[in-house]
């Protein structure tokens, strides 16, 4: 708050204008393993706006908040508190700084209570120096009841809260730490209708007593009720930035997808094979609701939404690892219980996870460990594994998709994302599947690796297999899907044959429906 | 929305009731034991029978409170044991050796101390769980312990070193360290910012980081502190007979993590409270001795111990799902 | 995890194993004798058959506390079932491991079902376990066995003892699982990413359970060959046990985390502890003087381990 320098900074004269800022990013850059992600992108807070900062996944936006919060530093370019150039070790000096995130994981501490937790960590003393619990509990009342949260009991164990209130426990949490810039990350991704409303409430609150918001979403409508101001990244250079006022939907649509979708992907086949796999209604819990829908042989089915929408959970259902609570899956026209993993992948269903480090492969194990893993009862002699095999099955994979590694006995660990995403699609294609989910197949992946992998895709489509294809990135679902259905809150709310489909028509309607609450 | 008023429905009491279900669940217990084992054996409320109940386990109860912290902070300590036997020898032999008084009481303490931070800096700065460094640590004190000793008993301590037996206001003095200890370590945890850490980082270490606590240095000022209460622990253990065995209290380990589970401890880390295991340690005490008087084999006892742990650690598990 | 890597921990440790064993036997005449080795072997039979499924138990990220207590109480109940209900012996040694193995699938149970984490399942399973052993018994000990049972703990064939036969079989059986078969992959698959493991279509909850049942059968194996040797059963039998299990099976290089371990280490990590044992306690050092030494050694293996794999960047 007292915008204590660290060691470096030099003082600019007071009264400039700039120096009423409080923060701004001059011409930063960030690389990664000597991939740049963030090019010379400017960037700048004025007191009591809301700055939405726009782009696909891979745009360099956590880049650039993860610099700001003092998480990443950048390796050329400068910020500036109140106009003057600081540097941010870490984030205790951000925090000094005046500026506070509210994480999308949410840090708190569930077995504490809601006082606690905003005040942890710089709590209220007593002349004795202990903690003053009193006072504690009286200011967090006093800010919560200033963000119209008097509903929320201070006393109580944050473990038992929902997740809109656990966030506006971390935003009381930013405002005890006189926080004057905010940066919020995506923070309705997983909030329900009514918390999305009450959080924009907030956030406008906050704007009104001169703290500068960031405010990270995909989302059209908040952005729109909400920015003043909106910047564009995208492939890690700054596009524009601009009054919200000058803008539409479709322009922001446009300078964050920006190229030319059609040429980057693989020529898009006609498609009329047999249905193989049917979904009738099937639910689970409430975060996947009646999804019903038809996936061909020979095709490559989008599933577009925003996270949380319920494209995953759909995907995890079919795969076993949530078994539908009701409704019917059909294989070939037979309905199928598929209880479990083992079950799916017994029926022809291979699924690619989107979390490929926790979820996909076992990054200490070595190609051929990870090939053989989902496969091992038909790579064996007798009662043991057949090794030979095994390291046969892997180096046919090496080559069938050209991973880059030493061989099969190289640990997975070592080897760059896309060679990974390969290992896994080795994996799941050793079990000669015949429906293949691909959750995020590219997430994370670099442009050269990316349109191997689509052209595989499409390959592989063209030899019958049936795709289905879940995707953040609209220029992905655009340029490989044959047909796409969109999810919002858990339904199916839309489908676009491939001419009909445009990012337009597409991206409205995975935004709008939802805040309207339409999905119900 | 704002006009909500606070606290919908959920009264003071309530409130205190969930904060401290498992304290008095405890509590209560004790207190039906008394009423249920006095009623059919009225020797078991004689003076003698209670003396010896809350002084002869006062030093559990006592290791049992620095347990509690460190299982709080997210570790465990399987060697406390072991290191209780060490420093009452060690205190022992200072006091027959001729040393004062105060330095055969307070060297074992400070040995303990120092033995503890150390297994808190390995536990804390080389990531190695914290269970496999004190599995090691039983395994070192309790060797040395007897190889020192060659399993000679310790006798003829000085009466003043006997500190165990003394009885300030006719009340056992363990019993005044008992109570005195368990209320500056509740006070010491609630108020003070090293006992919000503990929580702190036996909750969400990462969470604490960002809230710039430093959970390795949390960790070893947690093993330091239990290192303290095992050593008065040591001490009481010391004095409380006329001779000192010179072994390991058997499964002395066992009991005291046992008291600090059924006390209210998340097996889990970041909550329980100190007075919890304290007075699940004195519940125990009370079983044992109410076995013997309801002439129960007193045999059954660890039985009954095991299946209240598993007992505690299912509703545990539990009511962290319905909370999830 | 190439051959090479995997084998390296256990090279360093078959190295340290014949340097302890050439500087033991310079140290005293006693020690390199076929009869002492025999005896040593017999001596370690117990801890090792444990240790078997113990390494499966840490391979998968898993620890069993419980391995003693269970002991302790198929020891118990072999004498109940024989003494006080009159079974014939054999037929109260396979009621009694038949009982060992359903308090090891009692773990499996708490700990895959309510997902206990196995530490303090096994923790108060220790208490359970044990506490129904003294109960049981109220500390009378079960004497008088015949003579033909102390085959299992004193006899021998071809002149080496039974039970280094048994845990030879045992060890070749848990080798081969292990390393060779989809049950061993899915073991190490389990303890390097269970997620990933599961998003693999492998059984992850029934692996576990049959690796914790697997702990109290050979448990249970152990105490008849226990009981045999010593010739009478008391309920404080295998007291401290895990311990000694869970040092070999650490020292043997099976990493605590999971994801990573053998049976080839397991048994070099027992033979070297027992080797120590019988070297410091024929060349003078009093018996509990070895326990310190197994401390320091199992800290220090740890934590070179932790420094080892610090370098590697892992």
């Amino acid at each position: 708050m007292t915008g204590k320098g660290t060691p470096g900074a030099h003082d600019v004269p007071s009264g400039n204008a700039a120096s009423s800022l409080p923060i701004e990013l001059r011409s930063v850059s960030k690389s990664f393993a000597g991939i740049r992600v963030v090019h010379s992108v400017s960037f700048d807070m004025h007191p009591g706006e809301v700055h939405a900062l726009m782009g696909e996944n891979g745009a360099g936006k956590s880049t650039m908040i993860k610099i700001m919060a003092g998480l990443h530093q950048a390796d050329e370019g400068e910020i500036l508190v109140n106009g003057r150039v600081v540097k941010f070790a870490s984030p205790k000096d951000a925090h000094a700084a005046g500026i506070a995130t509210v994480h999308q994981e949410l840090l708190l501490f569930p077995e504490l209570t809601v006082a606690e937790n905003i005040f942890l960590g710089q709590t209220p003393k007593t002349r004795l120096g202990t903690i003053d619990w009193q006072k504690m509990r009286e200011r967090s009342r006093q800010l919560l009841d200033s963000l119209d949260s008097g509903d929320l009991d201070i006393d109580q164990k944050v473990a038992t809260l929902s997740v809109g209130n656990r966030q506006r426990i971390e935003i009381a949490r930013a405002l005890a730490q006189d926080a004057r810039v905010l940066i919020m990350d995506e923070p309705t991704a997983a909030l329900a209708e009514a918390d999305v409303q009450r959080l924009m409430a907030i956030v406008r609150n906050l704007r009104d007593r001169g703290v500068a918001i960031v405010y990270v979403s995909h989302r059209m409508p908040e952005i729109f009720a909400l920015a003043d101001r909106v910047t564009v990244l995208r492939d890690g250079h700054h596009v524009a930035t601009k009054n919200i006022s000058d803008v539409d939907e479709p322009a922001l649509v446009s300078m964050m997808v920006g190229r030319a979708i059609d040429r980057l992907y693989p020529a898009k086949q006609g498609t009329d094979g047999d249905v193989i796999l049917e979904l009738k209604d099937v639910s689970y819990r409430s975060v996947v609701r009646g999804i019903s829908l038809k996936l061909k042989r020979g095709e490559i089915l989008g599933l577009a939404g925003l996270v949380g929408s319920g494209r995953t959970e759909t995907a995890l259902t079919i795969f076993g690892i949530t078994p539908a609570t009701s409704g019917e899956i059909l294989i070939d026209g037979k309905a199928q219980a598929i209880a479990s993993p083992e079950a799916a992948r017994d029926l022809g269903i291979a699924y690619i996870p989107e979390d490929r480090g926790s979820q996909g492969l076992i990054r200490m194990q070595t190609i051929e460990e990870n090939v053989a893993l989902a496969n091992l009862k038909r790579l064996m002699r007798g009662f043991l594994v057949d090794a030979a095999r095994v390291t046969a099955e892997a180096k046919n994979a090496i080559t069938k998709f050209g991973i880059r590694a030493r061989g099969p006995e190289q640990l997975v660990r070592q080897l760059s994302g896309g060679n990974q995403q390969k290992v896994v699609l080795g994996k799941w294609l050793a079990t000669n599947p015949r429906i293949l989910i691909m959750d995020e197949p590219t997430r994370g992946i670099d442009v050269g690796a990316k349109a191997e992998i689509h052209l595989l895709m499409r390959k592989l489509a063209g030899e019958g297999m049936a795709i289905l294809m879940i995707s953040s990135e609209l220029p992905e679902v655009l340029g490989m899907s044959d047909r796409v259905l969109v999810m919002n809150g858990g339904r199916i709310v839309g489908e676009f044959d491939k001419e009909h489909a445009t990012a337009e028509a597409v991206g409205t309607i995975m935004t709008r429906t939802f805040t309207n609450g339409e999905a119900a | 929305m704002s006009a909500a008023s606070p606290a919908i429905g959920r009264s003071n009491l309530h409130r205190f009731l969930s904060g401290y279900g498992q304290e008095i669940v405890v509590l209560l217990s004790i207190v039906a034991l008394f009423i249920v084992v006095g009623a059919v054996n009225p020797r078991f409320l004689s003076d003698n029978n209670i003396n010896s109940i809350f002084a002869g386990n006062a030093y559990i109860a006592i290791a049992a409170i620095g347990m509690s912290m460190i299982i709080m902070a997210g570790h465990i300590d399987v060697s406390v044991g072991a290191l209780i036997g060490v420093i009452a020898t060690i205190a022992g032999t200072l006091a027959v050796a001729g040393y004062p008084v105060w330095i055969a009481w307070t060297v074992p303490i400070l040995f303990a101390i120092m033995v503890n931070a150390g297994v808190g800096a390995l536990v804390a700065y080389t990531r190695i769980p914290s269970i496999v460094v004190t599995l090691g640590m039983l395994s070192i004190l309790k060797g040395g312990l007897i190889t020192a000793t060659a399993g000679e008993w310790i006798s003829g301590m000085p009466v003043e070193f006997m500190i165990a037996q003394m009885r300030p206001f006719g009340i056992p003095s363990a019993v005044w360290f008992m109570v005195g200890l368990t209320i500056v370590a509740a006070l010491f945890m609630r108020y003070t910012d090293f006992g919000r850490a503990i929580y702190a980082v036996g909750g969400n270490m990462e969470a604490a980081r960002a809230a710039g606590i430093n959970p390795e240095r949390t960790v070893v000022g947690v093993f330091a502190l239990h290192g303290f209460f095992a050593g008065v622990a040591g001490i009481l253990f010391a004095t409380q007979l006329q001779v000192i065995q010179s072994t390991v209290p058997p499964n002395l380990e066992l009991t005291v993590i046992t008291a600090s589970v059924i006390g209210g401890v998340s097996i889990l880390g970041g909550t329980g409270t100190v007075i919890g295991s304290t007075l699940a340690a004195i519940l125990f005490a009370c079983i044992g001795s109410a076995l013997i008087f309801l002439n129960v084999s007193a045999y059954w006892l660890r039985a009954v111990l095991g299946l209240m742990i598993l007992a505690t650690v299912l509703a545990d598990m539990a009511r962290r799902r319905r909370a999830r | 995890m190439t051959a090479t890597k995997l084998l390296r921990h256990e090279t360093i440790l078959a190295v340290l194993t014949v340097i302890a064993l050439a500087v033991l036997a310079s140290l005293s005449d006693k020690f390199f004798t076929v009869e002492n080795l025999l005896n040593q072997g017999r001596l370690m039979s117990e801890v090792g058959l444990v240790a078997l499924a113990m390494t499966f138990v840490i391979v998968t990220g898993g620890i069993d506390l419980s391995v003693g207590s269970i002991l302790g109480l198929t020891a118990i109940l072999l004498g109940v079932f024989w003494k006080n209900l009159g079974l014939p012996l054999p037929l109260a040694m396979l009621a009694a491991i038949a009982c060992g193995t359903f308090a090891g699938w009692v773990n499996g149970f708490i700990i895959t079902r309510f997902r206990v984490p196995p530490l303090i399942a096994t923790l108060a399973t220790l208490a359970l376990y044990r506490g129904l052993a003294e109960g049981i018994s109220e500390a009378r000990s079960v004497r008088g066995y015949p003579e033909w049972f102390f085959f299992f703990g004193q006899g021998e064939v071809l002149g080496v003892p039974f039970q280094l036969w048994l845990l030879g079989l045992a060890t070749v059986i848990a080798a081969v699982i292990l390393g060779l078969t989809p049950f061993g992959r899915a073991t190490y698959a389990i303890g390097a990413n269970e997620t990933a493991a599961r998003f693999s279509g492998i059984r992850v909850n029934a692996t576990k359970l049959w690796i914790y049942t697997a702990a109290g059968f050979l448990s249970a194996l152990a105490a008849v060959v226990f009981v045999s040797r010593v010739t009478t059963t008391r309920s404080d039998m295998g007291t401290g046990l895990e311990l000694d299990v869970i040092t070999g099976v650490v020292l043997g290089g099976t990493s605590i985390f999971g994801g990573r371990g053998t049976i080839i280490g397991t048994v070099l990590g027992l033979i070297l502890i027992q080797a120590l044992k019988n070297g410091l306690s024929l060349s003078g050092v009093k018996g509990d003087g070895t326990i310190v030494v197994i401390g320091l050694v199992l800290i220090g293996a740890i934590l070179a381990g932790a420094l080892f794999d610090r370098n590697r960047g892992g």
